[in-house]
Parts: structure tokens; C-alpha cells; sequence
């Protein structure tokens, strides 16, 4: 059995879905990064702002660009622009 | 350790402690304290922070590398509270111990620039609501009713 992906929301993400991590199934071969995000825009549509300025994660690391491959059992972050200080 | 996000409260003299190097010549020291006024003519009573941890940490130990780097620090600290941290107390604290004056103001300025720029740590406030203005003796509600909303 696939594990999904876990799916860190923070900050004003967090709040616009009203939970912290999502659980994301996603196939063997993996998806990229971008499908990921439009479909957390389809599911929760008032993210969609937010996704647009937000920065991505895998595994700690921050993403190159969309296009890279999130496999099962994957650790994706979504960060809203920073604001500590 | 020089870099650390905690949830307890920052003390300067340990934050002092750590910048003795004999060799420094300038040693520049900023404290960000939540402040309570807000624009909103509401009044914040605390700030709660949120870092993603493992990035948050990774991002600060860069930074601290930079400045070594750049402006040849020979001692930097990158401290930031996490958790709720109430009006008037300290959330953040960098600094800087550098041969010469100018290159320590310009590491620390640097540092809490990209701090806040660059890592992952979020801030909510929490406020307590605007207090009405006092009633002027002698004036009815009411008694512009119809026009309220003219101009």
C-alpha cells in the first residue's frame, strides 16, 4: 500500500484550511510538485491566493521549480511569505 | 550555540556572553520587541510565532555563514522566540563581533534583514479590541438620522 503525502500547512494556510498537515495519495511513480498544488487549490479554493505567493518544500529542501517529483511517503511544505522579527 | 529558536524568553547578557572574542573590535547587538500599537487603532497584547523548524534552523546557520563571509564576522548570534510572546518582551536578538564598527552594523542590519525575509517563521497577533470613544456630553444619537452617510 501507497503512503501518502504528508502535506505541512502553515501560518495563513493553516488557517484557511483549518488543519496543519493533509494527507495527499499520490501514485508509485509520484506527481509533480504543480499537481500537487492546483489540487489543493481545487479542494480547498480559498487557498488559491495564498498558493500563488507561498513557496514549496519537499523533505526540508525547497523546491527548484514545480516540476519536480513528489513520491509516496514525501514530506510537502507550503510556506506563506515569512514574517518573523 | 549561536543560532537557536526557543520558546523561552532571550536573555542579552547570555547573548552577550557569547561575543567576547578579544580580536573584535565592534560588536553590534539588535533586540526586536513586540510592540503594542497597531494600525488598526487596536492593541496587540502578544505575538505567537511558528517556524517550520528543520528549514527555519537550516536557513539561520546559512545566514550566520554569510556574515562570517561577507563581512568577515568572527561571532554571530541569530536567536528567535517561538510560541507566544507578550508586548515589550524581546522575539528576536542578532548580532554581529567584527574587527571594526562599520562591518558589525552592516552584518547585523544584514542578518535581521534576511532573517526576516528569508526564514521560515510566522507571527499572529493577538489584540484586544479598540476601546470606544467617550460620549460628548450633549450630543443625541440620532440626531443626524437620514443624512448618516452623506459626503
Amino acid at each position: 500500500m501507497l503512503r501518502p503525502v504528508q502535506v505541512h500547512l502553515f501560518a495563513s494556510a493553516r488557517q484557511l484550511v483549518g488543519q496543519r498537515t493533509v494527507r495527499w495519495t499520490v501514485p508509485a511513480g509520484g506527481l509533480p510538485a504543480r499537481e500537487i498544488v492546483a489540487g489543493l487549490e481545487r479542494r480547498f479554493p480559498r487557498l488559491g491566493p495564498t498558493l500563488r505567493v507561498s513557496r514549496f518544500l519537499r523533505n526540508d529542501r525547497y523546491l527548484a521549480d514545480l516540476e519536480e517529483t513528489v513520491r509516496p511517503g514525501d514530506e510537502f511544505a507550503v510556506h506563506p511569505p515569512y514574517g518573523g522579527g | 550555540m549561536v543560532v537557536r529558536l526557543s520558546r523561552r524568553s532571550l536573555s542579552l547578557a547570555a547573548v552577550e556572553r557569547r561575543l567576547r572574542t578579544a580580536r573584535s573590535g565592534g560588536v553590534v547587538l539588535f533586540a526586536g520587541r513586540v510592540r503594542p500599537d497597531r494600525a488598526d487603532g487596536r492593541t496587540t497584547v502578544a505575538l505567537l510565532y511558528e517556524a517550520d523548524r528543520a528549514p527555519a534552523l537550516d536557513r539561520l546557520r546559512a545566514l550566520e555563514a554569510e556574515a562570517r563571509r561577507r563581512f568577515g564576522a568572527r561571532d554571530v548570534v541569530l536567536y528567535h522566540r517561538l510560541g507566544r510572546v507578550r508586548v515589550g518582551e524581546v522575539s528576536v536578538v542578532v548580532a554581529a563581533a567584527c574587527a571594526h564598527r562599520a562591518q558589525a552594523f552592516d552584518a547585523a542590519r544584514y542578518l535581521i534583514d534576511e532573517l526576516k525575509a528569508t526564514v521560515p517563521i510566522w507571527k499572529e497577533e493577538r489584540a484586544r479590541p479598540a476601546r470606544r470613544p467617550p460620549r460628548r456630553p450633549g450630543r443625541r444619537a440620532g440626531r443626524s438620522a437620514g443624512s448618516g452617510r452623506a459626503r
